[in-house]
C-alpha cells in the first residue's frame, strides 16, 4: 500500500552484519576476563565493565577518527545534568585536552587561559547517544541509489557490515548534531533474523566512514524478532512463522559455535606450534621438528560475526516488540551462552520489565510510536518509565528515525512526563540517562562517553534552557572538546556536500539560522 | 504535599467523578471556572504573538454549545462545575489531515482502510468516501481524544491513481454520529507522490489533473450527453461525478505538493480553474509564501521537515511555518510521529515551530481555528465563542509543551472519558507481581 503523504522513513526501515575473524589473542582474552571480573563487584548497573577486545575482535577497517583541536573551555552558571544521576545547579564544567577535566559547583576553579562561557539559565548535558539509527545507510536524499540499509535477500545476512553502506555525506548527520547527538549506532535493517554488523560512530563530519568510527567501540550485531522476517520471507522460502524464526536463529548459533570451536582450536594449536618452532635461534635438529604447521579453517564472514557474538566481542542488539518473544530470546541466549545487550523497539518491555532487569538487558524504546503493526499495538506512553522503575534497569529512548534523532531530548521528556503523571518520580537528572549514560552502557562505551565525569570524552551539549522543554535548542555541541556546532555561528555548522550550491543550502538543524 | 499538588489532586479527582457521572449522558450544562482561556477568536496583532490568553475567565457550555464567556459567571443551576484553578483552556485540537477511523494498524490490510492498493480490476479513486467506512470505535479515537483532539479530517489517501477520495470532518466522541460533514474534501497526489501514476513526470501530473477537472466539468454540465461520448480509459463515471464539486470550486482539493516549482504551478491552476486548493506538505512553500498568501492557498505542513528527503524538498527548513505565517498564509500541522495514531502530538509540532520563530498565538491558531477556517467550518468549530460547539480542553500546563496533557476534554459540550486502551494496559501491568490471579484478570474494568 502506498502511503504517499507521509515522512518516508521508518516503516520502510524493515532492515540488517558479520565479521572478521581476528587472529586469536589469548592474552587479550585473559585481560578481558580480568577486567570483567574486577568490575563484577561493583554496582553492575552503574559501573558497566569496559569492553576489552578479545580473541574475536578484529577491525580491518579501523577508525581514523582523531579529535579536532580544542582549547580549555569552562561553562559556568548552568544547570548540569551529569548523566551519572546528579543535577548541579549553578554548576561549572571544565573541558581541557578534549576531556572533561572537572565537574562541580560554583567553587570549581577556572584554569588560567580558559575560554569562559557564562551560561546562567542554560543547561548542560552529556552528548546525546542514539543506539538505533539508520543515518548514512538510509540517507537523504532517499532514492534507490542511496537505499543501502536492509539486505533483505536472505534471512541470515550476518556477513554484511553497516559501515560498508554508510554515506558520510548524509545531511541527516548534521541535523542530528544540531540536536545534540554526538554518538550513534547505525544498524542494518530488521528484515532478517540476522541483519548484519552495526557501526558505532562519533557524529563528526568526515570524508570517510572510518573517520567517524568510534575508537575502541565493539561492533554490534543486529537481529530481529517477530513480524518483519515473517513478512519479508514468508513467501520466499521462509521463515513464515515465529517458530521458524527461532529455528533459524538456533541453527545459525549451532553452526557458529562449531565454527568458533574450530578456529579456537586452530589458534591454540598454532600457538603451541609457534612456541615450539617459532624461535629460529633454537636449533631444531633435523627430524625433530614439532609437526607440521597447523592449517587454518576456511573463513566464513557470516559465522565470524556470529562466533564473535558468542564470544562477547560483538554486542547483540535484538529488535523485538513483544514481551513474550523477549522472554524466549533470553532463554535462547542462555542456551547458546551469549548475552543480549539490548532489545530495540521494545514496545512491550513494560510487560516484562522485571525479567529484563533481572537479566541486565536494556530496553530501547520510543516514547509513543505505536500501531503500525500488530506487534506495536500494545504500546503505552509509560513504557520507558516502567522499565526504568525496576531495580538495575536500563531504559533507553531511541529514534530509528532521521527526525526523531534530532529531538531525543523531547522524546525523553514525554516519557518522563507520562511516568510522573502515573505517580513515578522521575527527575530530569534520571531521565537524561535514557539518552546518554544508558545508551553508552548498551554500546559498551560507558567508560569513554555518556556522562560528565572527569576523564571522559568531552562530548557535551549546551542547551538554551531545560532540555526537556519543547522550546529548548542545542546552542553548542562539543565532540571531544571541539566545538562542532554553534547555533549562533554559521561557520560552526556543517553542510553536507549534497546540499552545497542547492536551493536552500540546507542550513544545519533547520534552526532558521 | 504542596498547595499546588493538593489542588491538582482535588481537580483530577473531581474530573474523574465527572467523567464517570456524565459520559454518555445527554445534554449537559458545564461551567468551567477560573481558567486562563485562549479563545482563538480574532487572532491578530498582539494576540497573534501571545495567543491572547485571559486569566480568571469562566466558560459556560449548555446543550452542546458555548453559552457564555466572562468573569465571575454564576454557574447555572444543575451545572457541572469544573474549577480549572488557573489552568489553561483552549478550543479542542482540530487535526486537518488524518486517516482517523480508517486505520487501526497501518501494515495490516484488514485493519487499514486508508488507501486502496491499486491491485486487480478495482476502478475507483475520487469516488471513495471516508464516511462509508469511518469506524467510531477505533481505539485511535479514544487515545487521541485523551490527548485533546476533538475534531479531525478523516480522509483516504491515493492508492489506485492520483486521487485519494473524499474525506469527512468528524468528531472524536466515538459515537456513531461522529461524522460532521461527509464529502468535505478531495485529495490529489502531485510531485514525487503523483508521478508514479502519471507517466513518471511532474508534467504528467499537471496534464492529468487538468484533464480530470475538464472531464469532471464536462460530465457535470451534461451527464446524459457525456455518457453518450465514446471514452477510452480515464476515470470512472463515479469518480468524475465525485470530482464535480472540486472542479466547480465547491469542495476543497487537498493537494500534496512540495517543490516551489509545483507550488507555482498550483497557483496558476487555481487561477485558471478556480479550485479551492489546500496545500499538504509544502516543504518549499516558504519560497513562494507571498504568492500563496495572495492566492489565498493555505498550507498544512509538518514543521519538523528539514532534510532534503527528495529533490523536491531541497529547501526544507524548520522555519517554514514561521515564514509562511509571516507572509500571511494560513497554516496548520499534520503527520506527527506515528501519524494518525498520534494526532495528539500535533502540539509538539507546533511547539517546535515556535522554537523556530512562529509566534505562540499563531501556533495555537494552527492547531484550532485555522483548520476550521481551511475547511470552511469556522462558524462552528475552532474557537471558544458563543454559539460554537463546546469543544474545549483543560490542560495541566502549556499546551505546546511536550510534558503537558489534558485533564478534561469536552466535545459538543460533553465531558468525555480520558480512559483508553493504552491507559488500561498501563494499569494492568504497572504491578508485575504475580498476585493471586494472572494479569489477564486485572485492569479490564
Amino acid at each position: 500500500m502506498r502511503k504517499v503523504f507521509h515522512m518516508a522513513a521508518s516503516l520502510a526501515a524493515i532492515m540488517a552484519a558479520l565479521g572478521c575473524a581476528g587472529k586469536g589473542d589469548k592474552d587479550a582474552d585473559a585481560a578481558k576476563k580480568d577486567a570483567e571480573g574486577a568490575a563484577a563487584g561493583d554496582d553492575a548497573a552503574a559501573k558497566e565493565p569496559a569492553w576489552t577486545p578479545g580473541r574475536w575482535a578484529s577491525d580491518p577497517y579501523p577508525s581514523t577518527y582523531a579529535p579536532y583541536p580544542s582549547g580549555t573551555t569552562v561553562i559556568r552558571g548552568a544547570t548540569l545534568l551529569t548523566g551519572t544521576g546528579a543535577r548541579i545547579d549553578n554548576g561549572t564544567l571544565v573541558i581541557a585536552d578534549g576531556k572533561i577535566a572537572s565537574v562541580g559547583g560554583a567553587d570549581v576553579a577556572v584554569p588560567s587561559g580558559a575560554a569562559v562561557i557564562e551560561a546562567k539559565g542554560k543547561w548542560v548535558t552529556p552528548g546525546i547517544i542514539d543506539v538505533h539509527s539508520h543515518l548514512g545507510d538510509y540517507p537523504s536524499p532517499q532514492t534507490d541509489s542511496t537505499s543501502d540499509g536492509n539486505e533483505a535477500t536472505a534471512p541470515n545476512t550476518s556477513q554484511v557490515w553497516a559501515e560498508h553502506s554508510v554515506w558520510p555525506q548524509d545531511a541527516g548527520f548534521t541535523r542530528a548534531l544540531a540536536g545534540g547527538v554526538t554518538t550513534l549506532q547505525v544498524l542494518p535493517g530488521s528484515a532478517n533474523l540476522f541483519g548484519g554488523r552495526s557501526a558505532i560512530l562519533k557524529n563528526v563530519p568526515s570524508r570517510t566512514v572510518q573517520g567517524m568510527k568510534f575508537p575502541g567501540a565493539p561492533y554490534g550485531l543486529k537481529m530481529a524478532c517477530g513480524e518483519n522476517p515473517k513478512r519479508v520471507y514468508g513467501e520466499k522460502g521462509g521463515p513464515s512463522t515465529r517458530m521458524a524464526n527461532f529455528a533459524g536463529y538456533r541453527a545459525a548459533w549451532i553452526e557458529a559455535a562449531e565454527y568458533k570451536r574450530k578456529w579456537e582450536k586452530y589458534w591454540d594449536e598454532l600457538a603451541e606450534w609457534e612456541e615450539k618452532n617459532g624461535d629460529k635461534k633454537k636449533a631444531v635438529k633435523k627430524g625433530e621438528e614439532n609437526g607440521k604447521e597447523p592449517e587454518p579453517p576456511t573463513r566464513d564472514l557470516k559465522l565470524e560475526t556470529l562466533a564473535a557474538a558468542l564470544a562477547g566481542d560483538v554486542t547483540v542488539n535484538m529488535h523485538c516488540y513483544r514481551g513474550d518473544e523477549m522472554a524466549l530470546v533470553l532463554d535462547m541466549a542462555k542456551e547458546f551462552g551469549y548475552k543480549v545487550r539490548t532489545f530495540h523497539h521494545a514496545v512491550e518491555a513494560y510487560k516484562v520489565a522485571d525479567l529484563l532487569a533481572a537479566n541486565g538487558v536494556c530496553a530501547a524504546v520510543w516514547a509513543d510510536w505505536w500501531g503500525f503493526k500488530l506487534e506495536a499495538y500494545d504500546a503505552i506512553r509509560e513504557n520507558a518509565a516502567l522499565v526504568d522503575a525496576q531495580e538495575n534497569s536500563c531504559a533507553i529512548i531511541h529514534s530509528d528515525d532521521e527526525y526523531g534523532i534530532q529531538r531525543l531530548n523531547q522524546e525523553a521528556a514525554k516519557a518522563m512526563a507520562d511516568g510522573n503523571k502515573m505517580g513515578l518520580k522521575i527527575a530530569p537528572e534520571r531521565a537524561i540517562q535514557w539518552i546518554t549514560a544508558n545508551p553508552a552502557k548498551a554500546l559498551r562505551i560507558a567508560d569513554k562517553t555518556g556522562a560528565l565525569e572527569a576523564g571522559k570524552m568531552a562530548d557535551v551539549v549546551l542547551w538554551s534552557g531545560d532540555p526537556f522543554s519543547v522550546y529548548a535548542k542545542a546552542e553548542r555541541v562539543y565532540v571531544d572538546g571541539a566545538l562542532l556546532y554553534d547555533a549562533k555561528d554559521k561557520r560552526r555548522s556543517p553542510r553536507a556536500d549534497f546540499e552545497i550550491g542547492q536551493q536552500g543550502e540546507g542550513f544545519t538543524g533547520g534552526a532558521g539560522q | 504535599m504542596t498547595t499546588k499538588q493538593r489542588s491538582r489532586k482535588l481537580l483530577t479527582g473531581s474530573l474523574a467523578a465527572l467523567a464517570a457521572a456524565f459520559s454518555g449522558a445527554g445534554a449537559q450544562t458545564i461551567a468551567i471556572q477560573n481558567a486562563r482561556v485562549y479563545t482563538m477568536a480574532n487572532i491578530a496583532g498582539d494576540a497573534l504573538q501571545s495567543g491572547g490568553g485571559v486569566n480568571n475567565l469562566d466558560v459556560i457550555v449548555r446543550d452542546g454549545v458555548i453559552a457564555a464567556i466572562g468573569e465571575d459567571l454564576a454557574a447555572p443551576p444543575g451545572a457541572t462545575v469544573i474549577n480549572a484553578q488557573g489552568r489553561i483552556v483552549t478550543p479542542g485540537l482540530f487535526a486537518p489531515w488524518s486517516q482517523i477511523g480508517l486505520v487501526e494498524l497501518s501494515l495490516d490490510e484488514e485493519a487499514n482502510d486508508s488507501a486502496t492498493d491499486g491491485e486487480g480490476e478495482f476502478a475507483f479513486s475520487a469516488a471513495l468516501d471516508a464516511a462509508d467506512a469511518f469506524n467510531p470505535a477505533s481505539t485511535l479515537i479514544a487515545i487521541n481524544r485523551a490527548g485533546g483532539v476533538t475534531r479531525a479530517v478523516a480522509a483516504p489517501e491515493p492508492g489506485l491513481n492520483m486521487f485519494g477520495g473524499q474525506g469527512a470532518i468528524v468528531d472524536l466522541s466515538g459515537a456513531p454520529t461522529s461524522i460532521v460533514r461527509a464529502q468535505a474534501a478531495q485529495s490529489v497526489a502531485m510531485g514525487s507522490a503523483g508521478i508514479g501514476y502519471n507517466g513518471g513526470t511532474r508534467l504528467g501530473n499537471w496534464a492529468a489533473l487538468r484533464d480530470a477537472l475538464d472531464e469532471a466539468r464536462a460530465y457535470a454540465a451534461n451527464p446524459g450527453a457525456y455518457l453518450m461520448r465514446p471514452r477510452a480509459g480515464g476515470l470512472s463515471i463515479a469518480d468524475l461525478r465525485a470530482l464535480g464539486p472540486v472542479a466547480q470550486g465547491r469542495q476543497p482539493l487537498v493537494v500534496y505538493v512540495n517543490s516551489a516549482t509545483d507550488l507555482r504551478a498550483l497557483i496558476k491552476l487555481k487561477a485558471q480553474y478556480g479550485v479551492n486548493a489546500i496545500v499538504l506538505g509544502g516543504t518549499e512553500a516558504h519560497l513562494v509564501a507571498r504568492d500563496l498568501a495572495a492566492a489565498n492557498i493555505p498550507v498544512i505542513l509538518n514543521s519538523w521537515l528539514n532534510l532534503p528527503s527528495q529533490f523536491e524538498d531541497l529547501a526544507a527548513t524548520q522555519a517554514n511555518a514561521a515564514k509562511l505565517q509571516a507572509a500571511g498564509v494560513t497554516i496548520a500541522f499534520y503527520d506527527p510521529p506515528s501519524g494518525t495514531h498520534n494526532l495528539w502530538l500535533l502540539p509538539q509540532l507546533a511547539g517546535n515551530a515556535v522554537a523556530n520563530g512562529l509566534p505562540y498565538g499563531a501556533a495555537l491558531a494552527a492547531l484550532t481555528i485555522n483548520p476550521a477556517r481551511i475547511y470552511g467550518v469556522a462558524d462552528r468549530f475552532g474557537s471558544i465563542e458563543i454559539g460554537k460547539a463546546g469543544d474545549i480542553v483543560v490542560w495541566d500546563g502549556d499546551p505546546l509543551e511536550v510534558s503537558t496533557r489534558p485533564i478534561a476534554v469536552l466535545i459538543d459540550g460533553k465531558v468525555t472519558s480520558l480512559k483508553n486502551r493504552q491507559t488500561m494496559l498501563r494499569d494492568r501491568y504497572k504491578d508485575l507481581s504475580r498476585g493471586d490471579l494472572p494479569h489477564a484478570y486485572r485492569g479490564a474494568n
